[in-house]
C-alpha cells in the first residue's frame, strides 16, 4: 500500500500512516511519501514506537519515501519460508499443448522444464483431458517428470469428475483427487494462474 | 515562522528615536518600550495564534494569555488591549466569534486590563490574538539578554504544549488531558511576573514558539553559555507518549534544526526533542541570583506556579550558547 502525505502538515502524515497500518494485514508493507523533514521524523518515530521496522530513502523528485513493514515477524524470514515455491497455480486442461503428436511432446517438455526453475509453482491442477497425464503409464516420460515434481512437494490435484469421465480413477499415480471447491480456492488464493 | 527565517526577514528594518528604549534592533525582545517620561514607559506587543483547542472560549483565553505574556516578561503592567481577529465565517457561526472574544476579555480583565477595540477580517484559517499596551518604569524593565554568570534560570510552566496541542488537533488527547493542557495554556504569567519583582532577577523572557532552547539562546545573546540540566526540565508526561508516536509539530523540528549548531549535548536524552518543542503561552524563563533562587521558587509555588523549577545555570561563554547535560 502506498500513501502520499506530501504537502500535509503535522500531525496528518502520522494519522494517515496510523490509519493505513490499522487496515493493512500483518506482514504487509506500507510506503509513505512525505516532503518535509518534520513529517519524515514523525512518521519514523511513530513506526519505531509501534515496534515496526522502517527505512527511508530520497526519491528522484526529492520527496522522501518511508517504508514500514507491519507485523513483528521479520518480513525477510517469512519470504524465505515460502521461497521454495511461487504462489502460483498451474492449471492444465489438456494432455497436450496444442494439437497432435507435437502437443504431447510439448507438454512433457514443459513440465520437465519446470524442474529446472529455481522456484516451482505451489500447485498444479489437472482437469478435463489433462487427467490422462496423471494417470499415464508408470514408465512413460510424463509420469517420470510428474513424480519428480511431486517429490519436490508441489501439490498435484486431478479433477475427480474428469477422472470418472475418462474412467481412469483407478489409474491415478501421482498427487491427489481434487474437488471443485479446492480447485477454485487454490486459483483465487494464488498470486497468479498459468493455464496452458 | 522558523527563527532563522524571521531574523533574516526583519534584519533590515530600522527605527530610531530618542525615546525608544527597546525597538527592533535590540536583539529579539518580547515587546517594544517607548519612554514617555522618567517615571513611565509604554510597552507594546502584538501576537496572534491559530486555534490550539476545540473550545472557542478556551481558545480565546489561550490566545489572550499568550499575547499578554510579553508584557509580563518585560516586568510591565497591562493597560489596554485590542482584539485582532481573522475569522473563518464560512465554517463557523458568529456565536463562535463571540465566545472567542469573551474568552479573551476574561483574561484581559483578570490581569486588570481593558479591551478597548479591535479589528476583524475574513480569513480561511482562524486567527486570534491581542495588541497589548502596558506601562513600566523605564528603570525597571526586564530585558531578556542581561544575564550574569552564576545566575540560575527558573521556568514557571511545563514543556510539552507544542506536542499536546498537536495531539489535540489530531483528536488523540483524552478529555482529562485536554483540560490539564488548557489549564496550563490559559494561566497568565502575571503572578510569576509580580513575584519576579521581589527578587534579584537579572533577565526574563517568556517561552513560546522558539521553544525552551530557542528562547534560552536569545537570552544567552551569544555572550553566555547556559547549561541546562535536562532531567530538571518539567515535561508533561502526557506529552512524552505522543512525542514517541511522532505527534510533534513542524515548528519543533524547525527550532531544532536552527539551534543544533548552538547546542552541545553532553549525553543522549530520549526525549531531547522537548528542549526544542514550540510552546504556546509558555511560562516565564527568569535568571535569578543563586542566593535568591530557593526563596523565589518557594514564592512562585505559593502563587500557584506549581511547575516552577530551576532548569539551568548561567556560565561564561565557552563556545556554545547552550549545553544540555
Amino acid at each position: 500500500m502506498k500513501i502520499d502525505c506530501c504537502g500535509l502538515a503535522c500531525p496528518e502524515p502520522v494519522i494517515n500512516t496510523k490509519k493505513s497500518l490499522e487496515i493493512l494485514p500483518d506482514d504487509s508493507i506500507l510506503e509513505v511519501l512525505v516532503d518535509s523533514n518534520a513529517s519524515k521524523e514523525n512518521v519514523i518515530r511513530f513506526a519505531k514506537n509501534e515496534g515496526l521496522s522502517v527505512s527511508d530513502e530520497i526519491t528522484e523528485n526529492g520527496s522522501i519515501k518511508i517504508t514500514i513493514v507491519k507485523g513483528f515477524a521479520c518480513a525477510i524470514d517469512t519470504q524465505e519460508d515460502n521461497s521454495k515455491f511461487l504462489n502460483k497455480v498451474l492449471f492444465l486442461k489438456d494432455d497436450k499443448v496444442g494439437e497432435g503428436e507435437l502437443g504431447s511432446m510439448l507438454i512433457v517438455g514443459f513440465l520437465k522444464s519446470l524442474l529446472e526453475l529455481p522456484k516451482l509453482p505451489k500447485t498444479i491442477i489437472f482437469v478435463n483431458k489433462a487427467v490422462l497425464l496423471t494417470t499415464a503409464d508408470e514408465n512413460s516420460g510424463v509420469m517420470k517428470v510428474l513424480k519428480e515434481i511431486e517429490e519436490k512437494d508441489v501439490e498435484i490435484f486431478s479433477c475427480g469428475i474428469c477422472l470418472d469421465f475418462y474412467k481412469v480413477s483407478d489409474k491415478l499415480k501421482v498427487g491427489m483427487i481434487g474437488n471443485a471447491y479446492g480447485t477454485v480456492e487454490a486459483l483465487l488464493n494464488s498470486e497468479g494462474t498459468i493455464s496452458l | 515562522m522558523a527563527p532563522g527565517e524571521l531574523s533574516h526577514a526583519i534584519g533590515a528594518l530600522k527605527s530610531c528615536n530618542d525615546n525608544l528604549i527597546i525597538g527592533m534592533e535590540a536583539s529579539n525582545e518580547d515587546a517594544s518600550v517607548y519612554k514617555i517620561d522618567d517615571e513611565k514607559a509604554l510597552v507594546q506587543t502584538v501576537d496572534y495564534i491559530t486555534p490550539v483547542v476545540d473550545d472557542p472560549y478556551v481558545y480565546g483565553q489561550v490566545a489572550a494569555a499568550n499575547s499578554l505574556s510579553d508584557v509580563f516578561a518585560m516586568g510591565a503592567e497591562v493597560a489596554t488591549a485590542l482584539n485582532l481577529v481573522g475569522f473563518d465565517g464560512c465554517h463557523h457561526k458568529p456565536e463562535v466569534l463571540a465566545e472567542i472574544l469573551q474568552g479573551g476579555l476574561s483574561k484581559v480583565s483578570e490581569c486588570g486590563g481593558i479591551v478597548v477595540g479591535g479589528h476583524t477580517i475574513d480569513t480561511p484559517e482562524m486567527t486570534y490574538g491581542l495588541s497589548v499596551a502596558g506601562f513600566v518604569h523605564p528603570g525597571k524593565i526586564y530585558r531578556n539578554n542581561t544575564l550574569r554568570v552564576g545566575d540560575v534560570l527558573i521556568l514557571t510552566k511545563p514543556i510539552g504544549m507544542g506536542v499536546l496541542t498537536t495531539a489535540i488537533k489530531a483528536d488523540m488527547l483524552d478529555e482529562k488531558a485536554v483540560l490539564k493542557t488548557a489549564d496550563i495554556l490559559t494561566e497568565l504569567n502575571q503572578k510569576a511576573s509580580l513575584v519576579m519583582r521581589e527578587f534579584d532577577v537579572s533577565a526574563c523572557t517568556d517561552v513560546t514558539g522558539f521553544g525552551l532552547a530557542g528562547h534560552a539562546y536569545e537570552m544567552s545573546g551569544k555572550n553566555f553559555t547556559i547549561e541546562f540540566d535536562f532531567d530538571a526540565i518539567p515535561i508533561l508526561e502526557e506529552a512524552i507518549e505522543f512525542a514517541n508516536m511522532g505527534i510533534i509539530p513542524a515548528g519543533t523540528y524547525n527550532n531544532k534544526e536552527y539551534l543544533d549548531l548552538h547546542v552541545e549535548v553532553k549525553k543522549e536524552f530520549q526525549d531531547e526533542i522537548f528542549f526544542y518543542d514550540a510552546q504556546t503561552s509558555g511560562g516565564l524563563l527568569m535568571a535569578v541570583s543563586q542566593k535568591d533562587a530557593p526563596l523565589f521558587l518557594k514564592r512562585l509555588k505559593e502563587e500557584g506556579c506549581k511547575y516552577s523549577s530551576i532548569v539551568a545555570e548561567v556560565k561564561e561563554f565557552s563556545g556554545k550558547s547552550l549545553i544540555l547535560k
